[in-house]
């Protein structure tokens, strides 16, 4: 049975109720990312974070990402939730949850879904630090 | 033939406006209708931009038609 699911909420997400709906009677393992706003950047104090999509896009291309890494990895099921609008330091902004067989693929594939949804799903967040604001820009530019 | 365009963060702001519409020959391509908006709205040339065309990501070459939905923003920055 397909368990995958990709969705986006500005309601306060939970991390644990979103991790157990990947689980199938096949797998031995969840790896589960929580992603949160973090309160220092270096020297830089982050106030609050806001988060905008632009959500049909957001949702087409979290999609991929999960046709994507079920192709290169031995896995079960992925769910990716990621939470918009305005969020304080500790509260989560984006849970990804992997259950596989076996726990190696299950690390690896949480790892490369992050990292593909920073690069390339249409989400954007304006940072409000001590002394000032500034949309932060990803680093990587290219769709491959 | 007119078209939609779509601005996100950044380049909303730098806009300000979240949607415009356009109007463009027939036979234009995505790169060209790009280039078009920046002309309109220079201050959007300081910065580095991708876009997409019908929620695709673009690289400039698609043909754009009547009706399509351009969407002009900065590097992703979700997590």
């Amino acid at each position: 049975m397909n368990k995958d699911f990709y969705e986006l909420t500005t309601e306060p997400l939970n991390v644990g109720e979103i991790a157990r709906r990947v689980v199938p009677a096949s797998c031995g393992a969840i790896v589960t990312l929580d992603g949160f706003v973090r309160q220092w950047t270096r020297e830089k104090e982050t106030l609050y974070l806001e988060y905008e999509a632009y959500q049909p896009m957001a949702l087409k291309e979290m999609e991929k990402l999960i046709k994507n890494a079920k192709e290169q990895f031995e896995i079960e099921n992925v769910g990716i939730v990621h939470r918009l609008g305005r969020m304080e330091i500790g509260e989560t902004s984006v849970v990804i949850s992997v259950a596989s067989p076996h726990r190696r693929a299950a690390f690896e594939s949480c790892e490369w879904l992050i990292k593909e949804l920073k690069r390339t799903v249409p989400i954007w967040k304006k940072e409000f630090y001590v002394g000032g604001e500034v949309w932060i820009q990803g680093d990587s530019q290219e769709k491959s | 033939m007119k078209i939609s365009v779509l601005f996100f963060g950044q380049t909303a702001e730098i806009v300000g406006r979240r949607e415009i519409e356009i109007s463009l020959d027939n036979s234009v391509k995505s790169g060209e209708a790009v280039a078009g908006v920046l002309e309109k709205y220079p201050k959007l040339k300081e910065t580095k931009l991708l876009f997409a065309v019908n929620q695709n990501y673009a690289k400039g070459d698609e043909l754009i038609n009547d009706g399509d939905e351009l969407a002009i923003f900065t590097a992703v920055s979700g997590g």
